[in-house]
């Protein structure tokens, strides 16, 4: 086993940052933590890597009890979301520096060092920075070089806070498709803390989706997007409409509301015509915006006032026809997830994918 | 148009109103009596200026300004290291008033401290029959103006470190952890680094107020011709008694020293800027 937390919780002051997380973690995973901020995702990661003290419960990194140990006995590979580069280091000091720190007795020498430091700087493909100082590289060639340099001691457990969350669009996507290949590569468990989903979505192989402290789902990516456990994770996961009170109204089937329901629906599921087919709602256009490949609308619902919004490929807008502010569609809402809004970790009251419900 | 002209005129006019009150301003109140110091000092001859310094007072001053410099500064400068790190990188209740304590050696009158090791070490003071029984001398000795010296020189590496190992924070302190670095090799491979130019701006700072204080040392030291006389000490005797070109003499030590300090002091700032510039 990769890593296991049992009960774990951690407060600062009486904030409960992490409460009472039981997780395991396989060797050789590839697991996103996932949540807004102050979910306690980054808390947790820091607990893991000795960074902090848990309050209580325990951590077991591949069966051991680390719990007690400090940070340097856990040897973990810590990636920071700003580098942590040390500045007065060139390249090649900073990657040495796992391995300069040993105590004399497992040190290897300079020559196995030298050898090392090139071997890393080969595998993040900058051989040609190893003379440079941090500053002189991009944030892009920072963070990889401050993974090489988690990566020297080698680490059994990886473990990365919001590793691009201070890179531009671009890099962020190429570093996701280089990473995932170092992955595969070395086969070391990774943990990695993100908040974007599209992130977590794209990259991982375990999702942990976590709020308030604890987790509120874990799973597969198709898993988590597409059988959400509960609102939460249902409307953290892609683009959701919320929808409550009267809008649910006719889509509630059997059961009698009791005003907290909720529900959602992905702007994506939203279907869009020209004219009333069966249990379509009428809806003003007020916005349309093309984004690539996807064209996004704004409505305004004629009955009930709120706004939505929906999605389409290209191609089903071409079908569609050219939409206009002012036109009149007709929405399909059938494809509505509704939970019990009084407690967000419940199932889904009802799915309504099969449900034909008359409007009204 | 005309007026545009006029208005630049008297906007360019301002600037050199401004930069010409600035500098007469430093030259009378600064660079006169800095050359006074040196003119007086050789007024009758160099061979009369460098005789002054030939006097066996005049070199015991020299060597107690300098040992009490050699004693306090070090002290300073690690605990200066010690109480910044505290108060940079740790919360604890009672910070601020930490932050207080620190700065009461500037806003108290180094007359003030001088009594106050009076009070506390003289015969008259509170440990005074205690110190006696062990045939200790503090004040009007030398430690006495090495224990003055240290707490008027307190606050200068402190107050240069805080600002600087607050801006760094602890990333790197916690990436050298967890490289496996131990305390001794996170400061001395990562900290100390990181710190080294706002730290020597500090010490260079400690070291020109610990040769040049007067007040606090005047206080303690008791004025013994040769053995608790430091050079501003002996600055004043020497005028007191009217020998004005050996204390004039002995002033222009103090004076070079304040200036190779600007000199040191403006380096390390260039160094500064280009380290932090610099990433």
């Amino acid at each position: 086993m990769g890593i296991s937390l049992k009960e774990v919780t951690k407060e600062f002051g009486t904030f409960r940052a992490v409460d009472n997380i039981t997780l395991d973690i396989p060797t050789g995973d590839f697991t996103a933590l996932l949540g807004p901020s102050g979910s306690g995702k980054t808390t947790l990661l820091r607990l893991i890597a000795g960074l902090e003290k848990i309050d209580a419960g325990t951590i077991l990194l591949n069966g051991s009890d680390f719990s007690a140990k400090t940070v340097r006995e856990r040897k973990v590979g810590f990636v920071f979301q700003h580098y942590a580069l040390f500045k007065h280091m060139n390249i090649f000091d900073n990657i040495a520096f796992g391995l300069k720190v040993r105590p004399r007795k497992q040190r290897p020498s300079k020559k196995e060092i030298t050898e090392k430091v090139m071997e890393l700087l080969k595998l993040v493909q900058l051989e040609h920075t190893a003379s440079r100082y941090p500053s002189q590289l991009s944030g892009g060639q920072r963070q990889r070089i401050a993974l090489a340099r988690a990566l020297a001691i080698e680490p059994e457990v990886l473990l990365l806070d919001e590793p691009f969350g201070a890179l531009d669009a671009k890099v962020r996507q190429e570093l996701r498709h280089w990473l995932r290949e170092i992955h595969q590569k070395l086969n070391i468990t990774t943990l990695f803390v993100t908040h974007d989903q599209e992130e977590a979505l794209e990259m991982a192989d375990t999702i942990v989706v976590m709020n308030h402290g604890r987790v509120e789902q874990i799973g597969p990516p198709e898993e988590v997007y597409q059988n959400p456990a509960n609102a939460f994770v249902y409307s953290f996961l892609g683009r959701v409409n919320e929808l409550r009170g009267a809008a649910l109204r006719g889509y509630l089937g059997n059961t009698i509301p009791n005003g907290d329901e909720v529900g959602y629906i992905r702007p994506h599921e939203i279907g869009l015509n020209r004219t009333l087919k069966g249990s379509s709602v009428p809806a003003e256009v007020s916005h349309v915006t093309k984004v690539g490949s996807t064209v996004r609308i704004d409505l305004k619902r004629l009955d009930l006032g709120h706004i939505f919004e929906a999605e389409m490929s290209t191609e089903k807008y071409r079908e569609l026809g050219p939409v206009q502010k002012g036109d009149i569609l007709y929405a399909d809402l059938n494809h509505i997830v509704i939970f019990n809004g009084k407690n967000n970790t419940t199932q889904p009251v009802l799915e309504n994918k099969t449900l034909r419900a008359a409007y009204l | 148009m005309n007026e545009l002209v006029l208005e630049v005129k008297f906007v360019s006019m301002k600037k050199w109103l401004l930069i010409g009150v600035a500098l007469g301003f430093l030259g009378l109140f600064i660079v006169i009596p800095l050359l006074a110091v040196f003119s007086e000092a050789l007024k009758k001859g160099i061979q009369l200026y460098f005789a002054a310094f030939n006097d066996a007072d005049a070199l015991s001053a020299i060597k107690l300004t300098l040992v009490t410099a050699a004693i306090s500064v070090p002290i300073n400068t690690v605990f200066g290291i010690v109480a910044a790190w505290a108060i940079a990188k740790f919360d604890f209740r009672g910070k601020n008033i930490l932050i207080t304590l620190i700065d009461i050696p500037f806003a108290v009158s180094p007359v003030i401290a001088g009594l106050v090791f009076v009070l506390l070490f003289g015969s008259q003071g509170l440990f005074g029959s205690f110190l006696a029984a062990l045939d200790l001398k503090i004040v009007f000795a030398v430690p006495g103006i090495v224990l003055a010296t240290i707490f008027v020189t307190f606050p200068f590496v402190v107050r240069e470190l805080i600002p600087m190992m607050q801006e760094q924070g602890t990333e790197e302190e916690q990436a050298a952890m967890t490289l496996g670095a131990n305390g001794w090799q996170m400061f001395f491979r990562v900290t100390l680094p990181n710190i080294k130019w706002g730290l020597l701006y500090g010490v260079i700072l400690c070291i020109a107020r610990a040769m040049g204080e007067f007040g606090a040392v005047s206080v303690v030291s008791g004025h013994i011709r040769g053995l608790t006389n430091t050079i501003p000490l002996h600055v004043e005797i020497l005028y007191n008694e009217y020998n004005f070109q050996a204390a004039f003499a002995m002033a222009s030590l103090l004076t070079m020293l304040a200036l190779v300090t600007l000199g040191l002091k403006s380096l390390v700032e260039w160094k500064t800027k280009k380290y932090v510039n610099g990433g």
